[in-house]
């Protein structure tokens, strides 16, 4: 039984043309298919992205066999792409942590949600300055793409905010866009330069990504996520931003500037199903979800009985219980 | 006219006093009583619920001098900055005081990546209480750039905690309990005076009080008009039943 629902995705650029997405009712488990039909479903894949955390490496530890799984999918002649909301390092960095972690990587296969906002501003041929509140991973791939700005780094309040109103801070009329992404020094200068330049509605409004939080992984601290310096420039500027990053569609408008992909043969693989399956689903994207990461086999079944459409756009067509444990039906 | 005046005010960074100061500089007669700021609110929302633990607040004096006043034990408040990474901060500086069982979220000027953390994680605790001051977006300036308010600093902890913090000031319904209650007002005598639609006026109109909006401030006539037609049934609570230029103008319609 198959139940034809419209696409989830009518508002994303490239997905407007799909009008219809059957949702197969029974998720499958890709570790219970026979070596043929797994075969078979990668033979009708040229491309595969895969998200990161949670899937090839769990706070700095690797997911035991992801790597080779990579290197098979390699082998098999696939393209692979990592796809990262991380925003905080270059590409070249991220290939070195990958390196470290074991995974082979060069530059081009790396999609760092700050290198795509680089990538969006070269695209639209945007000329003016950008001020930053993130990271040197944002300001250093703008530059390489010759793309001016400012506002990396601590800027604390020093006097009070009378002040800082009144006399120390001047607008550069010369920017044209405001991006915020993680940023560990986020003060309120910050908060209220970034909105003040908001105020002119031909300002860009750019977010990397809206993650609420990181991976708690030390002193089992909460660490606050890009999400929440978006959410507090996004209620004092009143506007919201174009989002880079999963669950946005515009990585898959990058890509297709940049690669030769077909979207209905690329397979996204993530553990996250409110970016990383529902970025597959708007795209045509076949998906697979590992349970190694942040979301359960639970959590699909609730949303895949769930009245509520955009539910089911969170659904994977398959899912496995880590990324390794497809080496065995893979050789 | 015999009539009882209550400064109402969603500022969280002065105390009572602070505002009976700033009240009579400016030439209006106030004392203690007939201040409602959201410092004091906060600690008699605290007191209200027999709170006995401590509170790590993100905010100024104006709420830790009012949570003294009360009695309320609280953490320090001020600058927070990074000193090394992220990773060292998690690592060796996060050290959390196990009688916490209150974040409160005001207007906090030296809102930093530290104090995000430090609140973020407490609320992890489902029983620590979760207060934000108020909600206003931004706060009204000549200037020709957007003053972040209080609201800023609420939704950055909302979306990080994933919980909604529990509001104190307008237009939420705890300064119409406090005012009733500890005042003994009657709502249906009662002119709620402002200007700004989405906390003055949805206040009073959720109090059941009278409302007069003044043109003096943030809302102006035409957004007033565009709520008037609205078919969302929302909207129509921020529509004031009176408005005015400007206070002033009562005078001669009043001696």
């Amino acid at each position: 039984m198959f139940t034809l629902i419209s696409s989830l995705s009518k508002s994303f650029s490239y997905c407007g043309e799909n009008a219809l997405r059957s949702i197969r009712m029974s998720i499958k488990n890709l570790a219970s298919l026979s070596r043929d039909e797994v075969k078979n479903l990668f033979s009708s894949i040229d491309t595969i992205l895969t998200d990161c955390d949670g899937v090839l490496w769990l706070h700095m530890k690797i997911l035991p066999g992801a790597p080779d799984v990579l290197n098979k999918f390699r082998e098999m002649g696939k393209r692979v792409f990592y796809i990262t909301n991380n925003n905080v390092i270059t590409r070249e960095e991220f290939c070195v942590k990958c390196d470290k972690l074991g995974f082979t990587s060069t530059k081009d296969d790396v999609l760092t949600t700050s290198y795509l906002t680089a990538c969006y501003l070269h695209d639209i041929g945007f000329k003016k300055k950008v001020y930053v509140v993130g990271t040197s991973g944002i300001s250093r791939e703008l530059s390489r793409l010759g793309i001016r700005s400012f506002g990396v780094g601590p800027d604390p309040l020093i006097s009070d905010v009378a002040t800082l109103v009144m006399k120390d801070f001047k607008l550069d009329p010369d920017v044209g866009a405001v991006i915020v992404g993680f940023d560990e020094y986020i003060s309120y200068p910050k908060i209220l330069k970034a909105a003040s330049y908001l105020n002119h509605p031909d300002c860009l409004f750019i977010a990397t990504n809206t993650d609420e939080r990181g991976p708690s992984f030390i002193n089992d601290c909460v660490i606050p996520g890009t999400g929440s310096m978006v959410a507090a420039i996004e209620t004092c500027a009143g506007r919201k931003p174009f989002l880079i990053g999963k669950p946005s569609t515009y990585i898959i408008d990058a890509i297709r500037k940049r690669y030769n992909v077909d979207p209905e043969r690329t397979l996204m693989i993530g553990d996250r199903c409110n970016t990383d399956i529902l970025l597959g689903t708007r795209c045509g994207f076949k998906t697979l979800l590992v349970l190694s990461g942040v979301n359960t086999l639970d959590d699909v079944m609730n949303w895949k009985q769930s009245d509520n459409e955009e539910d089911r756009g969170l659904v994977p067509d398959y899912y496995i219980g880590k990324l390794g444990d497809l080496l065995p039906l893979l050789t | 006219m015999g009539k009882r005046v209550f400064y109402v005010t969603n500022n969280s960074s002065k105390t009572r006093d602070e505002i009976v100061s700033k009240c009579s500089r400016l030439g209006y007669p106030a004392t203690r009583d007939n201040i409602l700021s959201t410092a004091y609110l906060t600690a008699c929302y605290l007191q209200d619920i027999v709170f006995k633990k401590k509170v790590y607040v993100v905010g100024s004096k104006g709420i830790t001098q009012e949570l003294d006043a009360a009695g309320i034990k609280h953490l320090d408040v001020g600058p927070d900055p990074m000193c090394s990474d992220v990773a060292s901060l998690l690592r060796n500086e996060v050290q959390l005081d196990k009688d916490v069982g209150a974040v409160v979220v005001g207007f906090d000027e030296h809102f930093s990546f530290p104090k995000m953390v430090k609140a973020a994680t407490y609320l992890k605790q489902p029983n620590c209480i979760f207060i934000g001051t108020n909600t206003d977006e931004i706060l009204p300036t000549e200037f020709p750039l957007t003053v972040p308010g209080t609201g800023t600093f609420v939704r950055a902890m909302e979306t990080c905690t994933n919980r909604k913090a529990f509001k104190i000031g307008k237009p939420s319904p705890y300064v119409c309990e406090a005012i009733i209650k500890r005042h003994k007002v009657d709502p249906k005598k009662t002119l709620m005076i402002g200007d700004r639609c989405n906390t003055d006026i949805l206040f009073g109109t959720r109090c059941g009080f009278k409302t007069l909006l003044v043109l003096t401030g943030v809302t102006t006539l035409g957004e007033v008009h565009q709520l008037e037609k609205s078919s969302n049934k929302e909207d129509q609570e921020l529509v004031p039943d009176y408005y005015i230029d400007r206070l002033g103008d009562m005078l001669p319609l009043i001696s």
